[in-house]
């Protein structure tokens, strides 16, 4: 399970098993699990105040980690 | 000496018109990295009951199923060999039978950055060498691979150990691959090698030739997790370019550790003051291959790049705070 972090300088990506902290990086092998589980047709969690990612906002974050 | 050459010293020989880079320089002469087994970040040399990923700083041990294999920086308190202090022990749990889809096996990916110039996947594909002393409680043929980061281009190898509880030097010589995609200088995997503790036959094919295949270990290769208590120690590891191993390039620990943590770094003692609407910067001390992935013990810090992470803070401040970050290929 994931949730979407907003930040200082963008969003991020927690995952919710240790609380880690996954920049939005194709290269990072963890955003790449993340984008796997999307594609899997799992949603993120909405971040603090916002709200849960649409399906469009969930399949821009496929595009920009693939 | 003609100009544009150069005097490349190995360990025995002087080389006239070696090439940086090559089999006989010894700068960037192996591709491993902690090939000597010294660096473990994340263990500090402890147990690791259950590996499935990394262990030793470079290094993996994976499991199809948890629970078969355990690891450790000089498991079982062996005499390394000469010229090294440390090794990759790992320790077969029981006498575990695999089927045709199970895997368990040791490996480290090589970054396209530190494979591009051996040209796989081309006409000029270079010829490498593997080589590594070996122990194990076991004796025979075992296997290991190359693979590209498709998984769809591989070289089983074997090798053999002869005696049990004796350190062999193995020593493997592979020709480039002319075919297949390769990922030249980029920061994604390049090469892996890895080496077969228990391989099933989906994940074994025949040694000694390049084929289309997603392959780990050799067909006909030893199982490791086949016998309760049995042990595979390695270290030495060095992958070089050329026909024939030379002696194993030792660096300094600063840098060794250096290279580790462009892919993992563990910090401890890092402390956030008690203010109000601060950002905390961490600035790393390696540039990491990418933007890593953050644990923390408290709270929550914020990748800036590949350089910083930072921390928000709005009055609540911490002291010993440690952090892990990943940038494993």
């Amino acid at each position: 399970m994931y949730k979407l972090m907003n930040t200082l300088f963008g969003q991020n990506i927690v995952r919710l098993s240790d609380n880690a902290c996954i920049p939005f990086d194709p290269a990072n092998s963890d955003a790449t699990e993340f984008c796997k589980w999307l594609k899997d047709g799992n949603i993120p969690e909405a971040p603090d105040g916002g709200t849960v990612p649409t399906q469009d906002e969930v399949n821009a974050i496929i595009a920009k980690l693939s | 000496m003609a100009y544009g050459t150069i005097n490349v010293d190995t360990v025995t020989t002087s080389t006239q018109g070696g090439v940086l880079g090559a089999g006989n320089a010894s700068t960037m002469k192996n591709r491993i990295i902690n090939g000597a087994m010294v660096i473990d970040q994340r263990n500090a040399g402890a147990s690791i009951a259950t590996p499935n990923g990394y262990t030793l700083d470079r290094f993996r041990v994976n499991q199809t199923t948890t629970g078969k294999l355990t690891a450790q920086q000089n498991q079982g308190s062996v005499t390394p060999p000469v010229g090294f202090s440390n090794y990759l022990g790992v320790t077969s749990s029981s006498a575990y039978v695999v089927s045709a889809g199970d895997a368990y096996w040791i490996d480290q990916a090589i970054e396209g950055f530190n494979t591009a110039d051996l040209a796989w996947g081309t006409a000029n594909a270079k010829t490498i060498t593997l080589s590594f002393p070996v122990y194990s409680s076991l004796t025979g043929t075992f296997g290991g691979a190359l693979r590209n980061s498709a998984s769809n281009r591989s070289y089983p190898f074997t090798f053999s150990i002869p005696v049990a509880n004796t350190w062999t030097n193995i020593s493997v010589t592979i020709a480039g691959d002319t075919t297949g995609t390769w990922v030249g200088a980029t920061n994604g995997v390049g090469v892996y090698v890895s080496w077969g503790l228990g391989v099933g036959s989906t994940y074994n094919g025949t040694a000694g030739a390049w084929s289309a295949g997603n392959y780990i270990s050799a067909t006909g290769a030893t199982s490791v997790v086949g016998t309760s208590g049995a042990t595979f120690y390695i270290t030495g590891v060095q992958l070089e370019v050329g026909s024939s191993a030379t002696g194993f390039e030792y660096r300094q620990y600063g840098t060794e550790l250096a290279l580790c943590q462009r892919y993992y770094q563990a910090t401890t003692g890092i402390a956030v003051p008690v203010v109000i609407n601060i950002a905390a910067f961490v600035n790393l001390p390696v540039s990491m291959r990418a933007s890593p992935t953050i644990t923390s013990t408290n709270g929550t810090f914020n990748v800036l790049s590949t350089t910083s992470i930072y921390q928000s803070v709005n009055g609540s401040g911490y002291a010993g705070t440690s952090l892990t970050l990943s940038a494993e290929l």
